[in-house]
This record gives structure tokens, C-alpha cells and sequence, in this order.
């Protein structure tokens, strides 16, 4: 790993996470006063959690050959769990934890 | 507001105990993969200090070993933390009007954070808040920091673990989907992706991302609100 890239690259990941956060601050009036954005407030967030997941569970499937058995299970298993506990720890821990013992031989 | 005063007298460590459950655990599984992957511990430590977004900070790990490009790695981060525009808007009146106090509060606004944050009575003085978001910051720089400092002696050769970041998407897509208004979010962003797919296989998470915004441009909710 490149020290200066990463340290660069934790700056404009810091910026741009503070500009997210801080945006309702300073436009809360034009976020308030369209209703486009408040759409896109309800519809995006799960949209795209969905997305990003899909494409962990791609990428991860790119690492071992045959179907993406491993990832739907994982997966599954950790939803399963959140959904029932709520305890985002454990499930976290033992979606992958399942994951890890299935593709290493 | 006899129900809501009662809450306002819950301690702080009432308050971040349940946050510093999850982030000490959680910041240690970052430092220890962020190690593991060839970052010294002082990286992982600063990376809490001026990011602290948990999801993508796991994210940022591959992306910093394959050495991906800026604009890539802001994008991701866009994308990832999108979702935090909503969250002020709801603390706009709570937090103080101006200052450093201010300004960190709105720098430590993780899901975690807010979620706390907004089961507070309206009448929560903005130095309790204040000193929840520091607490719930310090944790999660413990928790990495232990993590590294095991990470940095670890001989691990197990593959998969990087994982457990699909698994915490799982775990924030259940958590929006419990207080979701509507199911169309995912049955959009299932067929999106897919047609990203077709469309460039690099592209296509940026691809996806732009079909779901044109989605919700052009998806009128019934006028039964909900909130």
C-alpha cells in the first residue's frame, strides 16, 4: 500500500463525508422545499444499500470459481439474522464467518 | 412530554453504551483487515480521525491496496454516503447554532450517531449531544486501534474475510428496509443492476446507481404519506 495515495485518499474520503453531512445545514431550505429531493431521500438510501450489495456479493463471487452459493448464503444468513436479533454485530460476524469457512478448503 | 423528560435524564453512558458495543468490535475488525492489508497502524488510527464512516472506511481497504484512482474512491464514497444528506435535516434545530461544537457534531454524524441522537428530548442541552458524538467517536478509534496493534502480529491466511463488508450492506440494507415507506427501492435495484450488467460490466455500479436515480425521478408515491 502507497502511504501518500492512502493519505490522500483518507483526505478527500473525509471531505467529502463532512460536505454530506454538513449539506442540510447550510440548504436545508432548498432540501426542505423540493419535493424531488424528499422522493429521493426515501427512495435512494435502500436503493442503493441494495446496489452496493449486490456488488460485494459480484465481486466476491469473482474470487472462486463455480456459482455464488457462498455469497447468497452469507448473505442470507446475515439478513436473516438482522431481521429476527437486530444486533448488527452478530450478524455481521456470522455472515462472514460462514462465508470465510466455506471458501477456504 | 412527561415520557420524553424521563428519557432525558438517562445518563450518557446509558446512551453510548449500546454504540460502544458495536464500534469497539466493529472499529477493531476495520484495523485489524486494514493491517492486514499493509497499512501501518497510524493510518488506521488517522483514517478514524478524519473519515470515521464506517462502511466506507471497510470499502476504501481494496480499493487503497489495488491503488485505485481519486476520483474513483471519491465516488465510491459519494455513493456510499449518500444516505447522511437526509440525516441533518432532521437535527437542524437541535444542534447549536454556530461554533467548533457545531461543526463536530455534524462531522460525527454516523447512522449510529443520529439514530441516537434523534430519540433525544427536544429539550437535550447541545453539550450532552456534543459529548455523545465525542464518546461514540472514541470508541470507534479504541476499537480500531486494538484491532491494528493484533493485526500488526497476525499471521492470517484466510481468504474471504474482506466479506464482512457485503455483510454490513446486508446488515444496513435490512435495517432500511424495516423502516422502508415503500417496496419499490429494491424491486427497482434489482432489474438495474442486471441491466447495468448487460450494459458494461465495469460501469456497472455507477450505471445501476444512475437507472435507481432516474427511478426515483420519475416513481410518484401513493399520497398516503408515511413518514
Amino acid at each position: 500500500m502507497n502511504q501518500s495515495h492512502a493519505l490522500w485518499a483518507l483526505l478527500i474520503m473525509g471531505a467529502i463525508t463532512f460536505g454530506l453531512r454538513g449539506l442540510p445545514f447550510v440548504a436545508a431550505r432548498w432540501l426542505q422545499s423540493h419535493p424531488l429531493i424528499e422522493r429521493m431521500g426515501r427512495f435512494l438510501p435502500l436503493a442503493i444499500m441494495m446496489l452496493l450489495l449486490m456488488h460485494a456479493m459480484r465481486g466476491g463471487s469473482q474470487g472462486h470459481s463455480g456459482l455464488p452459493w457462498p455469497e447468497l448464503a452469507a448473505v442470507a444468513l446475515t439478513m436473516a439474522l438482522q431481521w429476527r436479533l437486530k444486533h448488527p454485530l452478530l450478524s455481521l460476524l456470522a455472515g462472514t464467518a460462514l462465508y470465510v469457512w466455506w471458501i477456504n478448503p | 412530554m412527561a415520557l420524553s423528560s424521563s428519557k432525558a435524564h438517562l445518563p450518557l453512558s446509558a446512551l453510548t453504551l449500546p454504540v460502544a458495543m458495536g464500534y469497539i468490535p466493529l472499529g477493531a475488525v476495520f484495523g485489524f483487515l486494514f493491517v492486514q492489508a499493509g497499512a501501518p497502524t497510524w493510518l488506521a488510527v488517522l483514517s478514524n480521525v478524519v473519515i470515521y464512516a464506517g462502511a466506507a472506511q471497510y470499502m476504501m481497504i481494496p480499493m487503497l491496496v489495488a491503488g485505485a484512482s481519486y476520483a474513483s474512491i471519491a465516488l465510491a464514497t459519494l455513493v456510499i454516503n449518500l444516505r447522511h444528506v437526509f440525516y441533518g435535516l432532521s437535527l437542524l434545530q437541535r444542534f447549536p447554532p454556530k461554533g467548533l461544537m457545531r461543526l463536530y457534531m455534524v462531522f460525527g454524524l454516523t447512522d449510529e450517531t443520529y439514530s441516537v441522537l434523534t430519540t433525544l428530548p427536544a429539550d437535550t442541552p447541545p453539550q450532552k449531544m456534543f459529548l455523545l458524538t465525542a464518546l461514540n467517536q472514541l470508541w470507534w478509534v479504541l476499537g480500531t486501534l486494538l484491532g491494528a496493534v493484533v493485526g500488526a502480529q497476525a499471521q492470517l491466511s484466510l481468504k474471504g474475510l474482506d466479506f464482512v463488508l457485503a455483510c454490513l450492506f446486508a446488515v444496513l440494507a435490512t435495517e432500511q428496509w424495516r423502516h422502508r415507506s415503500s417496496a419499490w427501492p429494491v424491486l427497482v435495484a434489482l432489474p438495474a443492476y442486471a441491466l447495468a450488467l448487460v450494459i458494461s460490466q465495469q460501469q456497472a455500479l455507477s450505471i445501476a446507481i444512475g437507472l435507481c436515480v432516474l427511478a426515483a425521478v420519475f416513481i410518484q408515491p401513493k399520497p398516503v404519506s408515511t413518514p
